[in-house]
């Protein structure tokens, strides 16, 4: 019994001097969020989760990996897609795993350090937990989280990257969720035309000058800038769709005053995140301005801005288009830092 | 990091080599009634003559706090949220890590605090990966209770109660006190809690499965149920 003991304390001694041999200092190398001037302070809290660019390149493979899903075919990137302003470019509802329809429009992701809600119904409190819905979800990535955990544990360019990012090899739901929010979190979309015009960089032409001045009357109470979003929750007349039964906020808050009301979508990028509505249904800008002007059906839980529905004329209809297009951030949907990570490359891409 | 890991790894070897001491043992134990819980294949009755089967049982048993010495001392266990499963024995085991003497009562929580429901993705028990975690509507499911009865009009005779909540009038977590009257001076080795499903179903309020079968989100079902179910705990035996 004591020559084990004895064997034990040794084993020990060696144990503790390996540990320091192998002293050496891992520090990831922080990554700057840059506000944009003029906007208030993200709500994102950044202390939990320090931006790095070995955080960033990682949730950059993560969102790209179609590993992800359950047959490896869809990816986050396969609805949030760069030319479309991390939207689904041209799709109503999204394609999920085995042949099956998302029941909402995906929507383009910018801009959210700043968003306190997700989801078109606010369902989900925070941008880390947001990757596991659609994961998870039977009618789109259709994995479980063990499953997900498991391929990017096997996976050794994973192995070296979650070290590198987070300074040891544990690889678990909160670090996958935190890497996918620092890749996320760093889509800021605030150099449109509008954007540069607002910084004295650039001049509206008329329609363009126009159509703001109507917007300012028309929309922008809910269509708040900077964010183009007051991120409230609102029915804007939408009938219900009897194949979704979609009750929108309702859902989360079971609170009645709530039905059919959904997440004010920001209008950053309108141009190119066709179609739109909670459910798609509205295939371009005229649907929707149609639909402001004519076809509403105004209930009890419709917002009062709209119990008269909005009058707009043709004229209207066409400066407003020309003030929307100008929301369009073509250096955002082109930027390469946010392109999907290419296999030859170095895995950081910007060590020093 | 690496002190801490030294630290712990030190003391360990001092524990092993040196203090080798009996600690004390929670049990728990989940019964039906008088029966115990046997998973799938046996059939039990509610108060309400409801023939049901139980195909999970689970819940977190969060901030686990013992008293001890008359009242003096306060034990607190080391992990703050233990997820109890029923087809896990382990979870079912928790080695305290002391050795406890006159205990006058249990305290914890069926729940899971706001914090943790609302400041992104959590470790160990928490972890979402573990089934107790809503996708769609942030927070955590405290616990759930499923399986099959002929009264259930769902899908398969299927009746699932998932009760969470965070929210402030849909808060479902459930602090639970148990007082403990223990003659015993000498340290105790083992602790029994049993909790009773059958509690689920009557108490404050009566969840009948023909009529609820189902509660996925937090609200007044949800409540109605953690109401009733803060009470199966019973203290059975302190050894």
């Amino acid at each position: 019994m004591k020559i084990y003991k004895v064997i034990f304390s040794l084993l020990c001694i060696v144990f503790v001097g390996i540990s320091f041999i192998n002293i050496k200092k891992h520090k990831p190398t922080p990554l700057k969020f840059i506000v944009p001037k003029g906007w208030p302070k993200p709500l994102y809290n950044f202390k939990q989760n320090p931006l790095t660019i070995e955080g960033f390149e990682l949730g950059k493979k993560l969102f790209y990996d179609e590993r992800l899903s359950k047959d490896s075919t869809i990816s986050c990137a396969s609805c949030h897609q760069q030319f479309s302003a991390f939207a689904n470019y041209d799709h109503n509802f999204s394609h999920g795993y085995n042949n099956s329809f998302t029941t909402r429009n995906s929507p383009a992701l910018q801009n959210l350090a700043w968003q306190k809600e997700f989801m078109w119904d606010g369902g989900v409190n925070h941008l880390d937990v947001q990757p596991i819905s659609p994961i998870t979800a039977k009618n789109e990535m259709a994995e479980t989280l063990e499953n997900v955990i498991k391929k990017i544990k096997r996976d050794t360019a994973y192995q070296r990257m979650f070290k590198a990012a987070f300074g040891d090899e544990t690889i678990n739901t909160q670090r996958m969720g935190k890497a996918l929010s620092q890749f996320m979190l760093m889509l800021v979309s605030s150099n449109s035309k509008y954007d540069k015009v607002m910084r004295g960089e650039d001049t509206f032409n008329l329609p363009e000058k126009l159509g703001y001045q109507i917007f300012q009357q028309k929309c922008v109470s809910c269509h708040t800038e900077p964010f183009f979003t007051d991120f409230s929750f609102r029915n804007i007349g939408m009938p219900l769709d009897a194949t979704l039964n979609d009750i929108g906020r309702m859902r989360i808050t079971n609170n009645n005053t709530d039905s059919l009301k959904f997440k004010v979508p920001s209008l950053r990028n309108v141009n190119i995140t066709f179609p739109y509505g909670h459910d798609g249904r509205f295939f371009a800008l005229s649907n929707l301005f149609e639909h402001y002007r004519k076809n509403m059906q105004p209930i009890a839980t419709t917002d009062v801005l709209l119990k008269n529905k909005m009058p707009l004329s043709n004229f209207q209809i066409g400066q407003l288009t020309a003030f929307l297009y100008t929301l369009t951030d073509s250096s955002f949907i082109t930027n390469k830092m946010f392109a999907a990570p290419a296999y030859t490359k170095p895995i950081i891409l910007h060590q020093h | 990091m690496r002190k801490f890991i030294i630290l712990i790894f030190f003391s360990q070897c001092i524990y092993n080599t040196v203090i080798a001491q009996q600690n004390t043992v929670l049990k728990l134990v989940h019964k039906v009634g008088n029966q115990p819980l046997t998973l799938y294949t046996e059939v039990y009755k509610n108060q309400w003559n409801e023939p049901f089967t139980v195909n999970k049982f689970s819940y977190y048993m969060a901030h686990l706090q013992i008293v001890y010495d008359n009242g003096k001392k306060t034990y607190t266990y080391h992990k703050p949220y233990h997820l109890v499963v029923e087809n896990d024995s382990t979870t079912k085991t928790l080695m305290l890590q002391k050795e406890l003497k006159n205990i006058t009562a249990i305290k914890f929580l069926i729940g899971v605090d706001s914090v943790q429901n609302t400041s992104g993705v959590q470790t160990d028990d928490l972890d979402p990966m573990k089934g107790m975690f809503w996708t769609w509507n942030t927070g955590y499911i405290y616990a759930k209770l499923e399986g099959q009865s002929d009264s259930s009009k769902a899908p398969a005779h299927y009746f699932s109660y998932h009760i969470g909540g965070y929210k402030y009038v849909e808060n479902a977590a459930r602090k639970i006190e148990l007082a403990v009257s223990s003659n015993a001076q000498n340290a105790i080795e083992e602790i029994i809690i049993e909790a009773d499903i059958l509690k689920w179903f009557y108490g404050t309020n009566e969840i009948k499965i023909i009529q609820e079968p189902i509660c996925h989100q937090p609200g007044k079902l949800a409540l109605a149920i953690a109401d009733n179910y803060k009470n199966m705990f019973q203290v059975t035996a302190i050894k």
